[in-house]
């Protein structure tokens, strides 16, 4: 399993990685080490959004998308996210 | 006029400008589930269609991400689309009676997108009692898109810009009205839209 490729989405506005094959997240768990790292969340149960130093959705499934069309920038936030939230690598 | 800042509804304000119709636009904004690009188009297309034809449209800005979070949190995410028209529906319609509006207008056009089915139409519409006025049910998207470039509306709604976070996976391309209003006993509907229409923003 890996997230093994961060890519532009379709409205070309934001960054998404996906993984492969799809996980099985535990969103409040996410939310609780998110918000223990002073991140605002906003919880829609099937997914997450973290206000980091852009938007962030995580999905249930481990989809993550990203609100920045800058590459280096979606990159950062994802390596940030990665650290706080112990994805998988 | 329902606007959401994509092709099709600037398509649709034309034709009804273009006959002498007297507009107001509404945007039920979907923030956080997308990001400030779809307002940001609307406001450019009213600004494109206003010149063309000499006059000012009037945008309304609904916050509909709160129902949103709500529909995701406590409703089944199959027919969340459905849910979510119904919604945007009813919220216009409260504007439209207070504008002494005689109808509902959008740029829906048949089986375009899931929400877009014979089916789902019938149970979104179900939820309000004004005409509905959709004059692009039955163009293909070339069409529109054709029609787009001509007005000068297709560059602006092509930026890039966010599609909708809620949307589920697979969303039903049909559904019943009864499987439906089961759905809506789950939350507070009116809550919800009395909220959202005494938050709206008029531009």
């Amino acid at each position: 399993m890996t997230y093994s490729t961060l890519r532009l989405c379709s409205g070309r506005a934001a960054f998404e990685a996906v993984p492969r094959p799809k996980l099985s997240l535990d969103l409040g768990q996410i939310r609780g080490r998110l918000e223990r790292a002073g991140i605002p969340v906003t919880d829609a149960r099937v997914l997450l959004i973290a206000r980091m130093e852009r938007e962030v959705t995580v999905a249930r499934d481990g989809r993550i998308l990203i609100k920045s069309a800058d590459a280096p920038e979606a990159a950062r936030i994802l390596a940030r996210l990665r650290s706080l939230i112990d994805l998988p690598a | 006029m329902l606007m959401s800042g994509g092709i099709d509804s600037p398509v649709s304000m034309y034709y009804l400008l273009r006959q002498g119709h007297d507009l107001l636009a509404v945007h039920m904004d979907n923030r956080p589930f997308t990001d400030d690009t779809p307002l940001e188009k609307i406001v450019d297309h009213l600004r494109v269609l206003g010149e063309r034809f000499e006059r000012k449209i009037p945008l309304y800005v609904l916050p509909h991400g709160p129902t949103q979070i709500e529909l995701m949190r406590n409703t089944d995410r199959h027919v969340g689309c459905v849910l979510c028209r119904r919604f945007m529906w009813r919220s216009a319609e409260r504007i439209a009676e207070r504008e002494h509006a005689t109808f509902l207008a959008t740029g829906e056009s048949l089986g375009q997108v899931a929400s877009q089915t014979l089916s789902n139409m019938r149970s979104a519409t179900a939820s309000v009692s004004l005409p509905i006025v959709r004059p692009l049910v039955g163009f293909d998207k070339q069409e529109i898109e054709a029609v787009a470039k001509s007005i000068g509306t297709y560059g602006i709604s092509t930026r890039p810009g966010l599609c909708c976070q809620a949307v589920p996976d697979r969303p039903a391309t049909r559904s019943g009205l009864v499987q439906i209003l089961q759905q809506e006993e789950r939350i507070d509907v009116e809550s919800l839209i009395d909220d959202c229409v005494r938050r709206a923003v008029v531009m």
